[in-house]
């Protein structure tokens, strides 16, 4: 502890490999280094010493470049104080449990905060500052690439076409902010019945989902699926997300194992899966409430996905690993949904796709239907759908969802600013905007970025 | 890959005194070699004082949005390093934070836009991945010469001597042979790749030699490829048997099919991957020498298939928390099986003449996974 300590170190004088042992003592603020050979001494002032680190010698550096290990010991605090002041706060920390235990608490806390709210948000800061030009362009790309891997020209008749882009379009007439979507008809013998939205406004619908369907009020409830997917910018989020995700994983795999590929390929995939699969329910509320608007009921985007199931059987114990949620939750959430609509509107009853329904509460009939009340519990209590749709243009309790808990405090400014819009308009701008908030405040033409996470 | 930054980029003694003191003793024939006198490496890192320093640095990396990380790679390093010994001597790193810092902007600036350049459009990402392909030999270079220049023992520091020329010649331009013979030279290919990297390091006055010809370079690959092709054949063969009878007709069975085929892809991918990593560390390091000394590795491939496959599980099922620990015991496992015989003092090194290495290359090779493992 003093410094009339000695040490026994080896010396290296820098010209060549020869180990010295010698005994290193200080005094009167100099170093004197003596044995095998070597005698030096040199004022403390001019030497420098690495950092205290676990058990690891200590090396104190001569300004000739000699080098001279010594284990670690006190009394170097005492010859050398105030030296890495950075460096010795780190040791004291890892030298203490308690600190070493904080740490690993900071450390999950960030991975899961990052993942949870830090990248959605950076990625979503991004989108919004993205120029319509630059998705539009990415969408040309992605159909070009699909065009030519893909997707064939449609078979469909021209006719039948036009009619379907007619649904559309009326569909598409109702969006926020004049959204400039167009609807593309292709044939996909190798993806089957599908559909997704592009960057840019473009919603591809393959051949086979055109002919799969029975009823096309069914196409109208993806189409109102997709639609949301373009008013949320949902393929833009979720490649700008992914990305974020393959960053992040990568800093970790830099020095994991060499098995570092599967390691990190795996749990990257599954991560991105979540984000796809709240941007998948969002879209579905969506449609429940862009659908209700032109007086379809939700249950529509149901008996579609039942159809589609039919085709290809989904598993929903895997649906935690999925990029979709588990078809038959969707398919109960659209029927729900479909209950609640058919409860304010037993006039369209008959719209129903097969299901009857019990048509009981009258009350909230002749207001509008507010989206607010969709997809929370009380799918049949309409009593206060008044007020909640009032709460709708207020305070924003319409965030109805999710664990998307980021997007909470925006909503409040898309809702309220939709305040003087006209009742039946501010409830679906409500609900259009709260997609729009939760990412990319103003939603114009917008788009998917990645093919397939904005698949149906 | 690990073991670039676990170990020092090339782990050397040598000694060059006067012409190696010829055996004075019992020479009964003259041509015997020199006796050889093993000096293992010895490890003395342990998983719990590594788990404290990892974490510390990662809490302390993520507060400060990663600009400590900088100062966590120094400290990463110099834990590994000095916890490595060869002849009772630990090994040091020299590199400091602050230039670590600066090439890890450039390079995460670069990464960043790379990534985002993929999701905008596939023709700037292609046009950047040429780009960095044909910088990756000036990469690979600058690289090494940072980690050489910053890797000292006994108070010398290494060296590497850059010859852009010859690195263009093996990590680019072999490439275009490499493509027209569907991939047969690339034992070939690799064995110059790694000739240039021991033939360009220097320690103590003392270039490396190394004496492996491309001919030996090919039976650990062909074993490699026999054995995988064999795997997939016979694999897929049990497989689609398998499914063909497991499954009543008219149910579709590709997914299973399409599982089982990569489970049994990768699988044997790993398994074939370790035995090859172990063979080629092998004839590497022991066809490796500087001065009268000469190196011996003996790496299993059994063990290190062991390694690294309970590494991954133990890693996945601790959320990371054991990513401290898997370094660790494959860090001694390497320095363990590594030994020099020496043919002669390992003091007797001189002075190697260099000059400060920035670190971008460095930084920008280890982010993009540019792999130079010896």
């Amino acid at each position: 502890m003093t410094t009339h300590a000695t040490l026994q170190g080896r010396y290296f004088d820098g010209r060549d490999g020869r180990r010295h042992a010698v005994d290193v003592e200080v005094a009167h603020g100099r170093l004197r280094v003596r044995g095998d050979g070597i005698d030096r001494d040199e004022p403390l002032a001019a030497l420098t010493i690495t950092p205290r680190l676990a058990r690891t010698l200590r090396t104190i550096v001569f300004p000739d470049g000699a080098r001279l290990q010594v284990p670690d010991a006190d009394c170097l605090e005492v010859w050398f104080p105030h030296r890495n002041r950075l460096e010795a706060l780190v040791d004291r920390l890892e030298r203490y449990y308690q600190a070493v235990a904080l740490a690993i608490v900071v450390c999950l806390g960030a991975l899961v905060a990052g993942y949870l709210w830090g990248i959605p948000w950076l990625a979503d800061r991004i989108a919004t500052h993205l120029p319509a030009r630059v998705e539009a362009a990415l969408g040309d790309q992605v159909l070009a690439l699909l065009d030519r891997t893909d997707l064939d020209a449609s078979a469909l008749d021209p006719g039948r076409q036009a009619e379907l882009s007619d649904r559309f379009a009326t569909l598409a007439a109702g969006l926020p902010d004049g959204a400039a979507v167009r609807v593309a008809f292709r044939g996909a013998p190798s993806i089957g019945p599908n559909a997704f939205a592009l960057p840019g406004g473009t919603v591809v619908v393959t051949d086979e989902l055109v002919e799969l369907f029975a009823d096309d009020r069914q196409l109208d409830a993806v189409l109102a699926h997709e639609l949301g997917h373009q008013v949320g910018r949902h393929a833009l989020r979720q490649a700008l997300r992914g990305s974020f995700i393959a960053i992040a994983a990568a800093f970790f795999a830099g020095d994991v194992s060499s098995a570092s590929a599967v390691v990190v390929a795996v749990p990257t995939v599954l991560l991105q899966n979540r984000y796809s699969r709240q941007f998948e329910d969002e879209a579905d509320r969506f449609a429940y409430a862009h659908l209700a608007a032109h007086a379809l009921s939700p249950s529509w985007l149901g008996a579609a996905l039942g159809q589609l199931d039919a085709d290809l059987p989904d598993d929903a114990s895997l649906a935690w690993m999925s990029s979709h949620p588990a078809t038959a939750a969707r398919i109960a959430a659209a029927d729900a949904a479909g209950a609640d609509f058919v409860a304010r509107h037993p006039e369209l009853a008959d719209e129903e796709p097969d299901v009857v329904l019990a048509e009981e509460d009258e009350e909230a009939v002749d207001g509008p239907w507010c989206a607010c009340c969709d997809d929370t519990d009380d799918a049949g209590d309409c009593a206060d759908c008044e007020a909640d749709r009032e709460d709708c243009a207020t305070d924003g309790s319409c965030v109805d969802d999710s664990d998307d808990t980021a997007a909470g405090d925006e909503s409040d400014d898309a809702c309220a600013r939709d305040d003087a819009a006209d009742e039946l308009d501010a409830t679906i701008d409500c609900e259009a905007d709260r997609d729009a908030c939760t990412g990319a405040a103003d939603s114009e033409t917008d788009a998917d970025a990645d093919a397939d996470a904005a698949v149906l | 890959m690990s073991g670039r930054m676990q170990h020092p980029p090339i782990v050397s003694a040598g000694a060059w005194p006067e012409p190696p003191a010829l055996p004075e003793p019992i020479a009964v024939v003259p041509t015997a070699a020199p006796p050889r006198v093993p000096h293992r490496f010895a490890f003395d890192g342990t998983a719990g004082e590594y788990f404290r320093i990892w974490i510390v640095n990662l809490a302390l990396s993520l507060v400060t949005f990663g600009i400590y990380s900088a100062w966590a790679k120094v400290r990463t390093q110099r834990y590994f390093y000095g916890n490595t010994r060869l002849d009772d001597v630990p090994f040091e790193y020299l590199a400091r934070p602050l230039p670590i810092l600066a090439g890890r902007i450039v390079a995460v600036v670069l990464f960043v836009g790379y990534v985002l350049a993929g999701q905008l459009s596939l023709w700037l990402q292609i046009a950047l991945a040429l780009l960095i392909a044909l910088a990756t030999p000036w990469l690979l270079v600058r690289g090494a010469a940072f980690r050489a220049r910053y890797t000292s023992w006994r108070g010398l520091r290494f060296r590497f001597v850059p010859d852009y020329g010859q690195a263009y010649v093996r990590y680019l331009w072999l490439g275009i042979p490499l493509v027209l013979t569907l991939g047969l030279l690339y034992p070939y290919v690799k064995a110059r790749q790694k000739a240039f990297l021991v033939e360009q390091h220097r320690y103590g006055g003392q270039p490396f030699g190394f004496e492996a010809t491309a001919g030996q370079f090919y039976p650990p690959y062909l074993i490699a490829w026999a054995v995988m092709t064999v795997w997939i054949f016979v694999g897929t063969g049990l497989l689609t048997t398998a499914v063909i009878a497991l499954h009543r007709p008219g149910a579709e069975p590709p997914a299973l099919l399409v599982f089982g085929w990569m489970a049994l892809f990768y699988g044997g991918y790993f398994v074939i991957w370790a035995f090859l990593a172990a063979a080629l560390g092998n004839l590497v390091y022991n066809h490796t020498t500087i001065g009268p000394h000469r190196f011996e590795s003996r790496l299993q491939g059994g063990r290190l298939l062991w390694f690294y496959a309970s590494n991954t599980v133990a890693v996945l099922a601790s959320a990371g928390l054991l990513i401290p620990w898997a370094k660790i015991r494959l860090a001694r496992y390497r320095a363990e099986r590594l030994a020099v015989m020496a043919g002669g003092s390992l003091a007797a090194f001189g002075v190697e003449p260099g000059e400060d290495v920035d670190a971008t290359a460095a930084e920008i090779d280890s982010l993009f996974d540019i792999d130079i493992g010896l």
